[in-house]
């Protein structure tokens, strides 16, 4: 029945809401980002984007993993908030970024 | 994907797993409550154990018992024995008074009288001279008219205190008599006590021996007509006995006792019972542990197995719905591919491994004309049935546009606008790419998407393009183009990020890992296959859907 049980080696995904200096909202997501994980993202963006904010931030310094789940969440982010930027990412995730054409779009400061 | 939607298919379709607890009957059967094997095996082994053990506890306390019994028999044949001195002292001091006084009867009697009389040692002390038939002096009652006789029958040893048989006499008595030894000595001394009639005499409750019964005999025998006292009511005793010949005198009493409560104490004598009764108990007891423990493994065995057979059930439902939502994407995926002169297309499909969901990539080859064909492939984000849902409707616009206009960049803007006006839960990666056969020429766009490998011979480069964001975040026009140019034999692989995406490490390693080894594999009909089953992990949680085209000149 192992293969029916798809929680035992899901990802450990931290997603801790915060806001920046300036009041806006801060999201530092740590670990695997990937679709058996994604639903604590969205739903900590969607808190974050009730407010309507004018700018949202991502702290991805410690996100080792993310596919495309994570990147329609990041997108989404970005087409409700005039805003966005992706902090410091790390080499995977950062690479993800660049290859699905989110430079374009996404603001990203390391 | 909710690859746990079984627990909420168990509740709808099966009884219920939960019995009663306590209840050993199953729901709605009734049935008759019956110890287990075990159970009464443990009863059995117990009580046997209990028995054992009360046995060994009986014959330990008799044994005992009787040991205790011989102890006091001795005991107070001892005592008995040493009582003749007490009868002796007092008649061969007389025998020896008269001796001495010519056999004064005046000083005789002084000398006896305060030990004669009713309550007294003696009942009756006379004295006599062998042969004689009346005594020369008595003091207390008058001896029994057998005492003559028995006096003058009398061959004892002098010196020596002899105990004359009485006990046929009409009033029956007990006789001692002393007489001195030595020459000269020519007196008899003689006392006599009756006996009570029917001999019965018990020993006083503080007495040291009140836990005795005893049978007095005279002499070495133990007939009834030899029988001198008793505490008892019935003869011969009940019970156990212990006798003891005890020396009086020149004669001999028969002593026999028997214990009248348990000499050990009372609880040596209730211990066997005590231990019968707590072997009993824990017998019982255990008995009912052990029916108790074998039900709950049944109990517990009988839930392993409903549980195996939902598991296999269960089982059986996951293919059954992994078939299902396979044979769906199929449905969704095109029936066939064309096939223009001097293309090869090739394309393959494999489903996520964990779940029985459906995917959202998908591909599609398209000729346009006879000499290009057009090349879509995407992958929505998410699994499920909406997913798939928005793939079907996104597949299907992107027809529509290329129907209207072939060019890459042309197309996704179009589906771009469309997409992001219809939904706000989805995006999707698509790449769009016009062949041109004869031209040797690949016009692409790329909406998110990964780029697609190019192999020639033992070479093998990922096509340099620019992405763009996915379809459904809103985009300006038209996407840009890239056109490249491609050698005679050519093969072009599309592939969605499922095939490389790996957890744990940079995207560029998995497709380095894929260009290794497109260039390595030889370019058959089933190098796609290989390719999906070698770089998919085994529990892949993604889709992937693969095409190559291959220019053959």
């Amino acid at each position: 029945m192992a293969e029916l049980d798809d929680d035992s080696d899901a990802p450990i995904l931290s997603v801790q809401a915060g806001s920046d200096g300036a009041g806006q909202p801060l999201i530092r997501i740590a670990g695997d980002l990937d679709i058996s994980s994604v639903d604590a993202l969205r739903e900590a963006v969607g808190a974050a984007t009730a407010a309507a904010p004018e700018h949202i931030t991502f702290d991805l310094s410690e996100l080792r993993f993310m596919d495309s789940a994570g990147i329609s969440v990041l997108l989404g982010a970005a087409r409700d908030v005039p805003g966005v930027t992706l902090l410091k990412p790390t080499p995977p995730v950062k690479r993800v970024i660049e290859l699905t054409g989110l430079t374009d779009v996404l603001e990203v400061r390391s | 994907m909710k690859p746990l939607r079984w627990r909420s298919r168990v509740d709808a379709g099966e009884q219920p797993v939960q019995e009663t607890d306590g209840g050993a009957s199953h729901p709605g059967v009734s049935e008759r409550w019956r110890p287990s094997g075990a159970a009464v095996a443990a009863l059995l082994v117990g009580l046997l154990v209990t028995a054992a053990l009360a046995v060994t506890s009986l014959v330990l306390y008799h044994h005992n018992e009787r040991r205790l019994l011989n102890l006091r028999v001795r005991e107070v044949g001892l005592v008995l024995s040493g009582a003749s001195a007490s009868v002796q002292t007092p008649l061969a001091s007389a025998a020896a008074l008269a001796d001495a006084t010519g056999g004064d009867p005046a000083r005789f009697k002084a000398f006896l009288a305060p030990l004669v009389g009713t309550g007294r040692q003696f009942a009756s002390v006379s004295l006599w001279t062998p042969g004689a038939s009346r005594p020369l002096a008595v003091v207390g009652a008058a001896p029994s008219p057998a005492a003559r006789a028995a006096v003058a029958r009398s061959a004892g040893a002098p010196g020596s205190l002899e105990i004359l048989n009485m006990l046929g006499a009409k009033h029956p008595s007990l006789g001692f008599e002393y007489r001195q030894a030595g020459p000269g000595r020519r007196y008899v001394v003689y006392s006599e006590n009756p006996l009570p009639a029917n001999r019965r005499s018990r020993l006083e409750s503080n007495s040291a021996f009140a836990d005795l019964g005893y049978v007095l005999y005279l002499g070495r025998s133990r007939h009834a007509r030899d029988l001198l006292l008793t505490s008892e009511r019935t003869l011969p005793v009940h019970g156990p006995t212990a006798s003891e010949v005890v020396p009086f005198g020149a004669g001999a009493f028969t002593l026999v006792v028997t214990p009248r409560e348990p000499l050990g104490g009372g609880f040596f004598h209730a211990l066997p019972w005590i231990t019968a009764a707590f072997g009993v108990l824990l017998a019982l007891a255990a008995a009912a542990m052990t029916d108790r423990l074998t039900r709950r493994r049944r109990r517990a065995e009988g839930l392993a197995a409903r549980l195996d057979e939902l598991a296999a059930e269960n089982r059986r439902r996951y293919i059954e719905q992994r078939s299902i939502a396979h044979t769906l994407q199929q449905a969704l995926l095109p029936a066939t591919l064309p096939q223009l002169a001097g293309l090869r297309v090739r394309a393959q499909y494999v489903p996520a491994q964990s779940g029985g969901d459906i995917g959202g990539d998908w591909y599609d080859v398209v000729a346009v004309g006879r000499r290009q064909a057009l090349l879509v492939i995407g992958d929505v984000s998410g699994h499920g049935v909406d997913a798939a849902t928005t793939m079907a409707l996104i597949r299907h616009a992107t027809l529509a546009y290329i129907a209207q206009d072939h060019r890459p960049g042309v197309v996704l803007g179009k589906l771009s606008r469309f997409v992001t006006g219809i939904t706000r839960d989805y995006f999707a990666t698509v790449l769009c790419a016009l062949v041109d056969i004869d031209g040797h020429t690949l016009t692409l766009a790329s909406a998110g998407h990964l780029p697609p490998l190019l192999l020639d011979g033992e070479r093998g480069d990922y096509v340099k393009l620019t992405a763009e964001p996915p379809i459904g975040f809103p985009h300006g026009e038209s996407f840009r183009e890239a056109t490249v140019s491609v050698p005679p034999g050519a093969t072009l692989v599309a592939f969605t990020d499922g095939l490389v995406e790996r957890r744990g490490e940079i995207l560029d390693e998995g497709l380095e890992r894929l260009r290794e080894m497109a260039c390595r594999e030889h370019l058959d009909d089933d190098l796609l296959a290989r390719l999906a089953s070698e770089l998919t992990s085994d529990d892949h949680r993604d889709d992937t859907a693969l095409v190559s085209i291959q220019w053959q000149s």
